[in-house]
């Protein structure tokens, strides 16, 4: 018992991380069907932002703000300089667009600055826990939690309260006819994308607290796992994201315990074939979104 | 109405009967094919060894044996996503599967003694020549072919599907895990497995046979009615299935034959290099492949091999000029451009490659552009057809739905319509804006399931079977939206048709495609793409296509929407002219009166759901209910009085 809710707030700190990736990816999939592998990339960016800052001689404190900031710019300009030149292509062309993009900027990062891992120091604190009966907490889970839970309120406050959020919750709903009704505008899109860059950012200031590091493939992971949440939840819903990644979470943090030897080091291959396995009985994830093909 | 004789069965009368072949023409489909293999083969083969005659040396020799390599990979891979449109990510991790595999038979017990000591099934003692493990990685990739298959299939997988790329990319994953983390296996991330010093492929002799075997079988799927029936898929998933073609079952043989040369292609590699790691089949190997294919263009074999060409010659290039020791014309590391040409231009070479023929040409430098394509078009003259004779009239048929109710959410698109028609006739479907005439196709067509009623065909029962079941047992549509097949050419279009018409219809004989096309009026424009036609064009194309599928029943869904008054009297013609040519019955869904009065002989019209009248068009046009049902409309302005 105690160590099933060990493992659940382990797996909701994991969790988390990957609803505010997952929801970035499915904001962008909602206003332009696009299943984003560059995503990880504003990762990448900020992290090597991060590390020149460092070098400084900022704090966390600055540093952080700075992620969130280079991330949303980063995701901008990624949209002004190729997808919004791909806008309405088929999926196979922007599929593979983002694929281009997410090799490209890692090997400009490996062109320029080298394959080296660049460290920088963690915050003194991450290691911290505290105890809650038998229970042992880190402090870094939990304030990734809160931040996650308020950024979530946040972000459905947008969503659910103004024009612009109202615009891409249509489009997620219903793509063409959100189109017809003028919706796919540059401002939606754009909009999508720097609320896409925010969610990466505050979740790429927990990554990178705690990974202490940046590397030109450190995005892969996070991309990967924003991809795969967001696919759990059926893409085109912004709830099943979020789901999607407390999912994700949990069933890593589950089948690390629980599977046996050699096994353990195929968690994330398993998790990807269960993922392959839901996606052949339910094509459309978790919180199914039927797409009918009008005729 | 007047016996009516079909001309499709005259067509066929006389002609040899080729149901279920695979090449409906042996000349074109065949023979042409072969000898663009062997041009392709000798040009390429050619290149590669003017190189390595031009730049001497080991290293030279050892770029241009991993170019033919990655040749006869990106070769197996362009079978499938070229065919198929289906997006796979999968493909290296198919050819993981095999390298391993490979490795694992291939390499002497005595050096898989030293890595892998304790592995799995006494693998470590098996003593095997390279051509029978090349066999059993086949056997092994195959299965797991078949295995991904039947979830691709399951997942409905179709150009552009996000499931098929998620299912794809899980394989390459899962087996890029295992083989980093099975240590006992596959000797783990770092170590590896190894040949022993000498026990390499020293010869390119197998190279060639697997290089020229692979473009002659991807030339020859492409041409084959199995590769037709899956561009057709590829370009509308839904007007294919609509033609009676099951998309699942032709890319799943697409899939097995493409992952059986991408085996083979593994296996060649791995005894190329001489030792295998986990990542030999990863990322970037995946970028590299999927470039090398989209930059010449997926969709041809021509286009791969370029791609791998150019491919190649820039990756080279890339990586002397940005190593040291290198430089051509002053520009080398050293040089005024030290910041370009330096370590890692390769791979932003390639990412760029990506990204900049995404944005500006999708489908690479040459497309679909084939070299055996070219000289038959170069090469053999076609003669128009003679027109077509008339022939028998078919048994009589009669096509029904009856109290076809449909509900979608609380909202009844469909309240118990009847309508019934026979073969000898042509029935109009007329009814205001929703009243539910397109669901009624849908119903009756597997595009979407009633809640309550019956759909039958003669004896037949068709309530509820897939899309493709109904158009093989004689029943073919065309849609209000054009759905044409647009990257094929028009004579391709209704070849697709044909073929189908072939295997599933009318005792196995096939139409003669050309007279179709000739009596569409289309005949000097078989040539061009569909999606190049203008409107009127693209509709005879549709309805020609439906024609060729050899019909009992043509559904026409608003065949003249978009068209001019003189169009649509035309289209009056083409319809009649169409019908009595392939002896098929006609169920049309118009808005303009004047075509539905001057085609029909029997017209329905349907109001909320309901049948409220039947009878010839002008008693309907009569009928009180029918002019209140459309007064109704009218008395709001600007609206369709029809």
């Amino acid at each position: 018992m105690t160590e099933l809710v060990q493992n659940l707030i382990d797996g909701l700190g994991r969790g988390s991380i990957y609803a505010l990736l997952a929801l970035g990816v499915a904001v962008v999939f909602g206003v332009m069907h696009l299943l984003n592998f560059a995503h990880g990339e504003l990762i990448t960016v900020s992290g090597y932002a991060a590390y020149a800052a460092f070098s400084n001689g900022w704090s966390w404190y600055l540093v952080a703000p700075l992620i969130v900031v280079v991330s949303v710019v980063t995701n901008l300009v990624i949209e002004r300089v190729a997808f919004s030149r791909v806008r309405g292509s088929s999926d196979f062309t922007q599929l593979l667009t983002s694929f281009g993009i997410h090799f490209l900027v890692a090997a400009i990062f490996l062109m320029y600055i080298g394959a080296r891992v660049q460290t920088f120091a963690e915050p003194g604190w991450i290691a911290d826990t505290y105890s809650i009966g038998p229970i042992r907490v880190e402090v870094f889970d939990t304030v990734v939690i809160i931040v996650t839970f308020v950024t979530l309120l946040l972000t459905a406050a947008v969503l659910q309260r103004t024009m612009f959020g109202l615009s891409i919750r249509a489009a997620a709903a219903d793509f063409d006819a959100a189109r017809l009704m003028g919706v796919n505008s540059d401002r939606v899109i754009r909009g999508a994308f720097a609320l896409s860059g925010a969610l990466a950012g505050i979740a790429g200031i927990f990554w990178l607290m705690r990974a202490g590091h940046t590397s030109p493939t450190s995005g892969i992971n996070p991309m990967l796992n924003g991809v795969l949440a967001a696919l759990i939840g059926g893409l085109g819903s912004l709830k099943g994201a979020v789901i999607g990644g407390l999912a994700l979470g949990l069933a890593e943090v589950m089948l690390r315990t629980w599977l046996p030897g050699t096994a353990a080091a195929l968690t994330q291959g398993v998790v990807f074939s269960l993922i392959a396995l839901l996606f052949i009985f339910r094509p459309g994830g978790l919180v199914n979104v039927a797409h009918a093909e009008r005729v | 109405m007047a016996a009516r004789p079909s001309l499709l069965a005259a067509w066929t009368g006389n002609r040899r009967r080729e149901a279920g072949l695979l090449f409906p023409n042996l000349r074109r489909d065949v023979a042409f094919p072969l000898a663009g293999a062997v041009v392709l083969f000798v040009a390429f083969v050619g290149a590669g060894l003017l190189y390595t005659v031009v730049v001497e040396g080991a290293s030279a020799e050892k770029l241009i044996t991993a170019m033919f390599i990655d040749a006869i990979m990106v070769i197996g891979i362009q079978i499938y996503v070229g065919n198929t449109g289906v997006f796979s990510f999968g493909h290296i991790g198919f050819g993981a599967v095999a390298g391993y595999a490979f490795a694992l038979f291939a390499i002497a017990p005595e050096d898989k003694h030293t890595r892998i000591p304790n592995a799995p099934w006494g693998l470590a003692d098996v003593e095997m020549g390279p051509l029978p493990a090349t066999a059993v990685a086949l056997g092994i990739t195959l299965l797991v072919a078949v295995i991904v298959g039947i979830g691709l299939g399951r997942s409905g997988a179709r150009s552009g599907s996000v499931a098929a790329t998620v299912i794809t990319l899980a394989l390459l994953f899962f087996t890029h895990e295992v083989a980093a983390s099975w240590n006992e296996l596959t000797g783990g991330e770092r170590a590896g497995l190894t040949f022993g010093i000498g026990d390499t492929l020293q010869t390119r002799t197998p190279i060639y046979i697997v290089l020229l075997a692979s473009i002659v079988m991807a030339l020859l799927f492409a041409r084959s009615s199995i590769g037709r029936l899956n561009q057709a898929a590829r370009e509308d998933n839904l007007a294919a299935r609509a033609m009676g073609i099951n998309p699942v079952v032709q890319q799943t043989i697409a899939l097995l034959l493409s992952v059986a040369v991408v085996s083979v292609a593994a296996s060649l590699r791995v005894y190329e290099i001489g030792s295998l790691l986990p990542e030999f089949f990863f990322f970037q190997y995946t970028l590299l492949t999927l470039v090398m294919l989209v930059v010449g263009g997926r969709n041809g074999v021509t286009g791969a091999l370029l791609g791998v060409g150019v491919i190649t010659a820039v990756r080279e290039s890339a990586r002397r000029l940005g190593s040291d020791g290198y430089e051509i014309f002053g520009l080398g590391l050293d040089g005024p451009l030290d910041w370009v040409f330096r370590e890692g231009l390769p791979t932003v070479l390639l990412g760029l490659a990506m990204v900049v023929f995404m944005i500006w040409r999708p489908n690479g430098v040459l497309d679909d552009w084939e070299v055996d394509a070219w000289l038959w078009r170069r090469f053999i003259r076609q003669k128009p057809p003679a027109a077509a004779r008339a022939a028998p009239e078919p048994d009589t048929l009669d096509l029904s739905a009856s109290g076809v109710t449909v509900e979608f959410g609380g909202f009844r698109a469909l309240d118990g319509a009847s309508i019934e028609v026979s073969n000898r006739e042509i029935v109009g479907l007329i009814g205001p804006n929703g009243a539910g005439k397109t669901t009624l196709v849908n119903v009756m067509t597997g595009m979407v399931d009633p809640t309550t009623g019956d759909v039958h065909l003669g004896e037949m029962g068709l309530t509820s079977e897939p899309s493709h079941a109904i158009a093989r047992a004689g029943l073919v549509r065309t849609f209000q939206n054009l759905r044409l097949f647009s990257s094929l050419t028009v004579r391709e279009n209704v070849e697709v048709a044909a073929l189908m018409a072939s295997v599933h219809r009318n005792g196995g004989t096939r139409a003669d495609i050309d007279a179709i096309v000739a009596g569409a009026g289309l005949w000097e424009q078989r040539n061009r793409r569909a999606g190049q036609l203008d409107y009127g064009n693209s509709r005879r194309l549709e309805l020609a296509r439906a024609a060729a599928a050899a019909p009992a029943f043509l559904l026409l869904d608003e065949p003249t929407s978009g068209m001019s008054d003189t169009e649509s009297l035309a289209m009056v013609e083409s319809v009649r002219s169409m019908a009595a040519a392939v002896g098929a019955g006609v169920l049309v869904i118009d808005h303009d009166l004047n075509f539905i009065t001057g085609i029909c002989d029997r017209v329905y019209c349907l109001d909320q759901g309901r049948m409220i009248a039947i009878g010839t068009p002008d008693e309907v046009q009569a009928d009180a209910a029918v002019k209140a049902a459309y007064l109704g409309e009218a008395a709001q302005p600007g609206k369709d009085p029809t």
